[in-house]
């Protein structure tokens, strides 16, 4: 009994090290860096890229607009404020499915992308096809470093900058903070949208960490409406600069123009779009907004489940 | 009985000491994160300077314990460095955004820069503060030495004591205080401590006199 438990553990723990899949499972780039244990595993036609252990993006490695984790599909949502997106930033770039899909279905977007590690940005071009192209310009740095010294202005502003690990998800709190927020709206456009991916959900799991983010976005943005994952435990965050409240059927009749007029090509953008709510998570009312000052983002994780 | 109470005072001065470098480190990375980012580079700047800061430390508290000999000299270095604790949140931002800001906008910053700016940063803040506590440990070994023959374990002792408090304040600094108090309580509570550690220098001097000086 206590032998099987062992040998049991033993095999557990060589599959761990394994990495992520394991039969028909190959690991084609593999590297440390000062950030993250990176690789790049293909198995079953979808590339996988890793960071300690989890999955930040996917691909299809027969179609490379598919295979990617859905919830990427909610950083289209910034047409619904502003039909003339041109200049769009994204803070991190994992294996780049959000540039990917913009540089591909939207000819007329420039995009910035910031990232920390130069190693990433390697990878996203030699193992997840992200185009050279002069409308995306990648600079390595800290996400909010940069912002602190752009005089640009954006359309939209989209982060998905969770640092993960087998234990979990971790939020850089220096970009989950009100004083963050702040220096991001500086940034917008008049019509210009905050876009935040959480990992979390609006009850039970991680549902405090959705609930201080949703309350500190709303303490800078006048409205902040929420995207579900369906098939994952993320919830896309949107926060507008304009005060104007956007109902579902609004959503709906501006998804279909904006499909219709050509003008959005993503294939399942009216669906995607019709996740929106806005209602506030329940947990949002007990959390606190996170600030430079107090920001307890690991105490929260840890919480979430009363 | 008065080298009991000698050297347990001499123990918890240093555990105090020791406690207070490492709330600073910790809650410091921390606090350089909104200028600096919380990368991999911000924890390795922070943990070079504090060491450097300990090493400066170490080297003239020990040259000034045994040039004056008097606990009192510790509450002239503590009590103004527990106001400067206080003051960081309050006064290190110009000093900061002058680091950050002269990077041209919307460029990126030189990799050289990005890993050495942080240790700038955290020079600025936290070299000072922690020098002077790391003062600490070499002052209770000279003042609780009473002859040469126990020097071996009066230092041990002391070490150990520091390095314990050292411990206490990594692991509440990580797993309480960053989920219970905002920073600047975090700093004000250090400050006030390290103040605190002075005044009862003031006292301590009494019975921490020196004996058996002749050696100089």
């Amino acid at each position: 009994m206590k032998a099987n438990r062992l040998l049991a553990c033993v095999a557990c723990c060589l599959g761990l090290g394994l990495g992520p899949g394991s039969a028909g499972a190959a690991v084609v780039f593999d590297v440390t860096t000062a950030h993250h244990h990176i690789q790049v595993v293909d198995e079953a036609e979808i590339r996988t890229l890793s960071f300690n252990g989890s999955r930040e993006t996917r691909m299809s490695l027969k179609d490379h607009l598919q295979g990617h984790f859905q919830y990427t599909e909610y950083f289209h949502m910034p047409w619904l404020w502003n039909t003339n997106l041109t200049n769009v930033l994204m803070i991190g770039l994992g294996g780049g499915s959000a540039q990917r899909s913009f540089l591909h279905y939207y000819g007329d977007v420039n995009v910035d992308t910031v990232e920390l590690d130069p190693m990433v940005v390697t990878i996203a071009s030699r193992f997840f096809q992200l185009p050279a192209t002069p409308r995306h310009n990648v600079i390595v740095e800290d996400g909010r470093q940069h912002l602190r010294r752009s005089r640009k202005s954006y359309d939209a502003i989209i982060l998905d900058a969770y640092r993960t690990t087998r234990y979990g998800s971790f939020i850089p709190y220096h970009l989950a903070t009100r004083e963050f927020f702040e220096i991001a709206k500086e940034r917008l456009t008049t019509n210009g949208v905050v876009v935040y991916n959480v990992i979390g959900s609006y009850q039970g799991w991680r549902a405090d960490i959705l609930g201080a983010t949703y309350r500190t976005m709303n303490a800078v943005f006048p409205r902040v409406y929420l995207f579900p994952a369906k098939d994952s435990l993320n919830v896309v965050l949107l926060g507008t600069k304009s005060p104007e409240e956007l109902t579902p059927p609004e959503v709906h009749q501006r998804a279909a123009a904006l499909v219709s007029s050509g003008r959005v090509k993503l294939p399942a953008f009216q669906s995607r779009a019709a996740a929106l709510r806005s209602d506030p998570p329940r947990t949002a009312a007990r959390s606190p907004i996170l600030t430079d000052d107090f920001a307890p983002v690991d105490g929260l994780l840890s919480t979430g489940r009363r | 009985m008065l080298n009991v109470m000698r050297s347990t005072a001499a123990l918890s001065f240093a555990f105090l000491g020791g406690f207070a470098i490492m709330v600073l480190e910790i809650a410091g990375a921390r606090f350089l994160a909104r200028d600096f980012g919380n990368s991999f580079y911000v924890w390795v700047s922070q943990i070079g300077v504090i060491l450097a800061a300990l090493a400066a430390g170490y080297y003239f508290g020990g040259a000034l314990a045994d040039r004056f000999q008097r606990a009192s000299l510790l509450a002239w270095l503590l009590v103004p460095t527990g106001v400067f604790i206080i003051a960081i949140p309050h006064l290190s931002g110009p000093l900061l955004d002058a680091i950050v800001l002269r990077h041209p906008a919307d460029e990126a910053v030189p990799m050289l820069w990005q890993k050495l700016d942080p240790a700038l940063g955290s020079a600025v803040v936290f070299f000072l503060p922690c020098l002077v506590l790391a003062m600490v440990a070499p002052c209770m070994i000279r003042l609780a030495s009473r002859r040469v023959a126990e020097v071996g374990r009066v230092s041990g002792r002391i070490y150990a004591a520091g390095t314990a408090g050292s411990i206490a304040g990594v692991f509440a600094t990580g797993y309480l205080f960053i989920d219970h108090l905002g920073l600047a309580a975090i700093f004000r509570a250090t400050g006030a401590l390290t103040i605190a550690l002075g005044v009862v220098s003031l006292w301590m001097d009494r019975w921490l006199e020196p004996v058996g000086t002749g050696s100089n």
